[in-house]
This record gives C-alpha cells, structure tokens and sequence, in this order.
C-alpha cells in the first residue's frame, strides 16, 4: 500500500464523502433507486438499437451486443462532462462556504459515474460470460485500463469546461450544442468501415473515436486502427495537462465569479 | 519562531474585483476590449492577529470588511499580497449555505463537517454531540427539505461548533434558531471568547464589539483606518 499523507488523507476523504452524496442525492426520492443504473442504458440500447439495426448494415451477429458497450462509455463521458461544466456556478453555496480542496467537486462527479459505468459492464460483462460464452479473457482484461483512458480524458474537459464557465457562461451553452453533435461525430451506433476513408480519417481526430474501437476491439474482435489509438492517447494527455493547468489558474478566484 | 503565537498575518493585501454592470452584448464585447472597471476591495492592508486576541471588525458598508474575512478563511484569493494563517478556521456565517435539500441531515453533517476540515473518523465521533446540540429530534435522518429555516440554521451551528475551531469567524447575527436556542448558541459563543481561541467579529452593533472585542479594526475606503483598542477606536467612529 501507498501510504499516505494526513492531508492526501483528507483529501481523499472528502472526495470519497462527495462521490457518495453525488451518488445518493441521484436516487433519493426514486422508487426503483439504483435499478436506475441499469434501466436507463437497457432503455436507450434498445430503442437505438431497434432503430439503428435497419440503418447501419453491422457485419456482426448482434447489432445490440455491438451497440451496448460504446453506449456506456458514450453515456459516461456526455453525462459527465455536461454536469460538469455548470457544476462550480451550481455549487456556488460550497465555494462561498468554506475553503476545501475545489477539484473534490468536478472529480466527484467523474468518480459517481464511473461508478454506475462499471456497474452497467460488469452486468454486460457477465451477460457476455454466462449467456453468450463468448470471452476472449486476454483482450477483456483491457476493459479496465480502457475505463481508466476514458476517466482521464473526462476529468481534463470536465476541468476545463467547469473552470472557464465560471468567467465565461457561454461555455455551457456550447458544451450543450456540441454534445450531440458530438454523439454523431464519434462511432456509438456505426462502425468506421461503414463510411468513406476521406471521412473516417477525419473522425479518427475525436479521441472518442479510438475508445470506442479499442472497446469494440476487446468485447467483439473487431479490427482496429492502431495509430488512432496513439492519437487518441496523446490528445487525452494533452487535454488533462490542459484541464488542470487552466483549473489550477482560475480556482483560487472562482469567488469572485460566482 | 517569533510568529507562533500568532493566528493571523495579513502582508500588502490587495484584492481587485471586476464590477459587472448590465451585460455587454457580444458585439460590445469584442469592440471595447478590456473596458471592464475595476473595483479595489482591499488596498494595500497589513494586519497581524495574535492567538487568543478578540478582534472587531467595524465600518460602513462596502468598506471592505467581508473581503477582508472571505480572504482570511482563505475562500478568496488576494490579487496582491500574502496571507498566513494558523490553526483551524472555522466561519459562522452563512450557517445553512451548502446543505443539500434531498439529503438528510446526517448525510449533511458528514459534507458540511468535511468541508470545514473534519476527517470522517471524527465527524463519526461527533454526530451524536452535533444531534444533541441541534435537538431537531426524529429530523435528524430526514432529508433536508423537510426542515424549517430554524432547524437548518441550528444544525450548521451544531457543526461548526464541533469543528473546534482555533479562529473563528463571526457576525452579530449569531444567535440562531428560537430563544431556547439562542440563548444555547449565544452561551456556546460566550464559552469560545473565554477560552484562548481567536475570535474575529464583524459587526455594525458597537455595544456587542464593544463588550467583547479588546481590539477593533474600523475599515473605510477598503483600508484599515485605525485599530487598537476597542474603547478609543468605537469612541472615535462614533465621532466621525
């Protein structure tokens, strides 16, 4: 074990008390409560997927099976990054209240839906195992440090947005444009092959576009572009050094804003 | 170390805010770039407050005298200057701010005790000094909306008293809750002047600053105007 420090300690017991009231506050009051974790990807798989099958000639035997995975990880970064992004103006009773480490509440929203992420693939995960008998154990093990490269590329626009929306409140108006703009820029319902090569080098820019593949490339099978992998990772670290550089500025005078 | 007995050190503290008036449109804004006015909250202000000292903070409104208190607990950040501080700060002000409607009160406790610097272990320890001292009774487990002004301003006292704070931050506003508890909260207070802790009052009630404070700090024009001890200082903002 890493041993740590009193104040990283602390540090990491209000981040942990945060993610947990972000988790509970969601589900209070809901009568089917944390079944919602699981309702609402289900929901949304099978009313695309019933859709989409019809559109998008997937050379897979199950375009649900194909569809599921991308979804999760396409819900967890668009949730994510949008609640973010007005969280410091939301939470303005915090920031005026007392002086505690601000990153606790943007992380604590990327912590409570990885969360409900992992929750939804481990069920997938073992629907996989026990109904379909179709794991490649040594490609599966990638799911986790996939899960992470996501995390990380989340927490950098999270920190980004949130931090230049406490200035600037046209921020959330765009994050709130492009996300589903976004949604169809990046391949959660197609795969790449199905497009022309002059547009699919040019989605290979959205670092969402390699999650998705190396998803796909771990639960399916699927062929993968290898350089968009490196692309992808490089822009993810770009952006975190981005998000935190930009947060770490403007945080000490996020009161002034707010 | 000559400072250690001090709990506060304020050194060229300037704080600068941008005034917003009615927003620009987007067109003004990127014709007229950098017409924003500045307003000076804080100009150039050097303050050492020593432990145990009973501090007042006086003047007219918009003197400077909450800036100066955001930037002592560290909530703002000065855009000059630096400040030092020792011991555990605690604010009483703005008691209810930062409880959660839907949960509950408990659930509260754990954020609000958090976010004042309490680790889990020890919020664990008090919460049932923190129920007591509230005595909102069966409320304790029930969500947040279901409570009166009155009950969310006494549990946010209950809280920050258990912080045990060694600085504390205080207007005259704060006896809380129905005269049962004001009279609870106002002895809880009483106790914290008696013993060696910090106490820094702003307040526009001269005969409370008076009573309590040995020393007062009358702000004006976003700068310290005079301190010293609380007599002469009261006597000569009375005479202004």
């Amino acid at each position: 074990m890493i041993r740590l420090s009193i104040d990283q300690q602390k540090w990491w017991e209000l981040l942990m008390m945060m993610t947990e009231k972000e988790i509970k506050a969601r589900y209070k009051m809901a009568v089917f409560g944390f079944l919602w974790i699981f309702l609402n990807p289900l929901l949304q798989m099978l009313v695309l997927g019933f859709i989409f099958q019809f559109f998008i000639p997937i050379k897979t035997a199950n375009y649900f099976e194909f569809l599921f995975p991308g979804l999760l990880a396409w819900n967890f970064f668009s949730y994510t990054v949008t609640k973010n992004t007005p969280m410091y103006i939301n939470e303005r009773a915090l920031i005026q209240k007392a002086k505690f480490p601000r990153e606790t509440i943007v992380l604590s929203v990327v912590l409570s839906n990885l969360f409900h992420f992992l929750m939804a693939l481990v069920v997938f995960v073992l629907w996989e195992a026990l109904v379909v008998h179709e794991l490649h154990w040594w490609r599966w093990w990638l799911l986790p440090v996939i899960m992470m490269w996501l995390a990380f590329l989340t927490t950098g626009f999270s920190l980004l947005f949130s931090s230049l929306n406490v200035k600037w409140r046209d921020v959330n108006f765009g994050v709130q444009a492009i996300m589903p703009l976004w949604f169809y820029a990046t391949p959660v319902v197609y795969s790449l092959d199905l497009l022309p090569e002059w547009l699919s080098r040019w989605l290979y820019l959205n670092p969402m576009t390699a999650i998705m593949e190396m998803l796909r490339w771990t639960t399916l099978g699927l062929s993968i572009n290898w350089i968009s992998v490196g692309w992808s990772l490089l822009v993810t670290l770009v952006i975190f050094a981005i998000g935190v550089y930009v947060f770490k500025k403007e945080s000490p005078f996020f009161d002034d804003w707010v | 170390m000559k400072q250690n007995n001090l709990a506060v050190k304020l050194v060229n503290i300037s704080k600068i805010y941008q005034l917003h008036h009615e927003k620009p449109t987007l067109i003004e804004n990127i014709f007229r770039k950098n017409s924003r006015e500045k307003f000076v909250a804080l100009n150039n202000v050097n303050l050492e407050i020593e432990k145990g000292d009973k501090v007042g903070i006086i003047g007219p409104n918009g003197s400077g005298k909450t800036t100066l208190l955001k930037i002592i607990s560290g909530i703002a950040t000065p855009n000059q200057g630096k400040v030092q501080t020792w011991g555990k700060l605690v604010s009483l002000i703005d008691l209810s701010a930062g409880f959660h409607p839907e949960l509950t009160g408990i659930e509260n406790v754990y954020q609000n005790a958090m976010l004042l610097g309490m680790n889990r272990m020890e919020t664990k320890n008090k919460l049932r000094e923190i129920a007591d001292f509230a005595d909102i009774g069966g409320f304790f487990d029930a969500p947040m909306y279901t409570y009166s002004d009155g009950m969310k301003l006494r549990l946010g006292f209950s809280v920050a008293i258990a912080a045990e704070p060694d600085v504390l931050i205080l207007d005259e506003g704060v006896a809380v809750g129905d005269e049962n508890f004001q009279k609870k909260s106002s002895d809880k207070i009483e106790e914290f002047f008696k013993q060696r802790k910090t106490v820094i009052v702003v307040s526009h009630w001269l005969a409370y600053v008076g009573k309590n404070c040995q020393r007062v700090i009358w702000m004006e024009d976003s700068k310290i105007k005079m301190i010293g001890g609380a007599d002469r200082v009261i006597r000569m903002y009375q005479r202004r």
